[in-house]
């Protein structure tokens, strides 16, 4: 599979993932922030007084730069992987984009689903606006397209971690490739390793992968004198979004040379009582001194349920917004406004462009 | 749906995508001036984007209309000793996309507006 990184934010967790990685921007200024990757894409935009340097935080810009690529994206985004933050103009727009036209397809084949991963801004300390774009496209072309049931697993970062532990953005940004490499190698790993038990081939991987579900995964070091449930909880990945109940769910155990290969039916007994019933495998790793985990589920969660949290903050950031605005006793100039006029002010303002397509029916050439 | 309107669909929107403020203006204009029944020639045109800030030299508001002639979107005529410039089908479904979008603030023909009043 390869990466395809939309956006600043996208192109470089791409580049990171994949020397070979597609890089899509607006412009040659915002591109060139971006070090690595291999093919390179623009998306040119235009405003009334030249191209766009990058998008302003407006994912409509973004929008209109993805029908200059639209057809190649098309083309490009089958069984790979794109990369994306949702809070900025040009990855918000370009993948909002992609997702309306995946939603537009009856039906997408499980080779040429997209996978997606998505960086969600840290609601507590970056800008209103940020938040305010991702509401509007969780709830909008990602909730749309997933109810299609043409994308991919979509996995969630967070960049809650980053803020709160005053993380350095490119170290963050290998932490999150490092540990989607530790899933993506499942495949692998079970060809390379000895298997003691159960088996995830790469069909099985890329059928897993292809489901239309949130996808969160972690990996941890396995105790198989603890609960698995509390292990579970206590190594939830805390660069991704915390899951829902699991709908499906994949692990792979990997145990030291000799270890105990039943180690693994606590950990199927308790998907069990969630009614769930996991594709996995164990296999033999002589690297390790302990067992170790890599497990993923497959949860859904209903598009308003998912931006609960940040709409709450948003409303926080208005209301603070507003009692600033109070605390500094501003007086308002009373404005004397004859609305009728205002009305007919602005009705004519917007009626122009609307006059001349009139006139063009009128003339019979539209 | 055939696949072929959905291509010249996209096409329409690539173009679109690329057209830049003058192109919007003189297609606009253009449009206006067919309204009223008026003749819109290059020089009306020159002196119009001239006034609207967007260009200096006659060269560039030469090179728009080629552009727009060029791409289909306009036709240009060669009447009594004037090149008078008319929208096509073609050009009319641009500007309607480009109006829809809001892309660009509509500015007024010095030219029309005089003959309108």
């Amino acid at each position: 599979m390869m990466a395809i990184g939309i956006g600043g934010a996208g192109g470089k967790i791409a580049a990171k993932l994949d020397s070979q990685a597609t890089l899509v921007n607006v412009s040659e200024t915002e591109m060139g922030k971006v070090n690595g990757g291999g093919r390179r894409i623009l998306a040119p935009v235009h405003a009334a007084n030249g191209q766009f340097r990058g998008s302003r935080k407006n994912p409509s810009i973004g929008e209109d730069a993805y029908r200059t690529i639209r057809r190649e994206m098309k083309e490009l985004i089958r069984g790979n992987m794109v990369f994306s933050s949702t809070g900025g103009g040009t990855g918000n727009g370009i993948t909002t984009g992609i997702l309306k036209d995946i939603a537009a397809v009856d039906e997408i084949a499980v080779p040429d689903k997209t996978f997606f991963s998505l960086v969600l801004p840290y609601d507590k300390l970056e800008s209103a606006e940020f938040v305010e774009n991702s509401i509007n496209f969780l709830s909008g072309p990602l909730a749309t397209a997933i109810d299609s049931g043409n994308t991919g697993n979509i996995v969630l970062f967070s960049n809650r971690l980053k803020f709160t532990e005053k993380i350095a953005e490119d170290r963050y940004n290998q932490m999150m490739v490092d540990s989607l490499k530790v899933f993506l190698s499942i495949p692998d790993k079970n060809d390379s390793m000895r298997l003691l038990d159960g088996h995830i081939d790469h069909e099985d991987f890329a059928l897993y992968i292809s489901k239309s579900f949130f996808n969160h995964f972690s990996h941890f070091n396995y105790d198989p004198s603890v609960s698995f449930e509390e292990q579970l909880e206590e190594h939830s990945n805390p660069l991704l979004l915390p899951p829902e109940a699991a709908i499906e769910a994949l692990f792979l155990l990997e145990v030291p040379e000799g270890g105990d290969p039943t180690i693994f039916y606590d950990i199927l007994e308790y998907f069990a009582s969630k009614k769930v019933s996991p594709i996995y495998s164990v296999v033999e790793n002589p690297a390790l001194r302990t067992p170790f985990i890599t497990v993923s589920q497959l949860y859904s969660r209903k598009p308003l349920e998912l931006v609960d949290d940040f709409t709450r903050i948003n409303e926080t950031h208005v209301q603070a917004k507003v009692e600033k605005s109070i605390e500094q006793h501003v007086v308002l100039p009373k404005l004397e406004v004859n609305l009728d006029e205002e009305a007919k002010r602005a009705g004519k303002e917007k009626g122009v462009g609307e006059d001349v397509l009139a006139t063009l029916k009128r003339l019979g050439k539209l | 749906m055939t696949k072929e309107p959905e291509e010249l669909r996209d096409l329409l929107q690539l173009q679109v995508s690329r057209l830049g403020y003058g192109h919007y203006l003189v297609l606009y204009w253009c449009a206006q001036g067919e309204g009223m029944s008026v003749k819109y020639n290059i020089t009306n045109c020159f002196d119009d984007l001239k006034h609207c800030g967007v260009t200096r030299t006659k060269q560039t508001a030469v090179g728009v209309i080629e552009t727009l002639h060029v791409l289909g979107y306009v036709d240009v005529k060669d009447e009594r000793n004037r090149k008078n410039i008319y929208i096509t089908r073609w050009g009319a479904k641009a500007l309607q996309q480009l109006v829809l979008s809001n892309r660009y603030e509509t500015k007024e023909s010095l030219y029309l507006k005089e003959i309108q009043s």
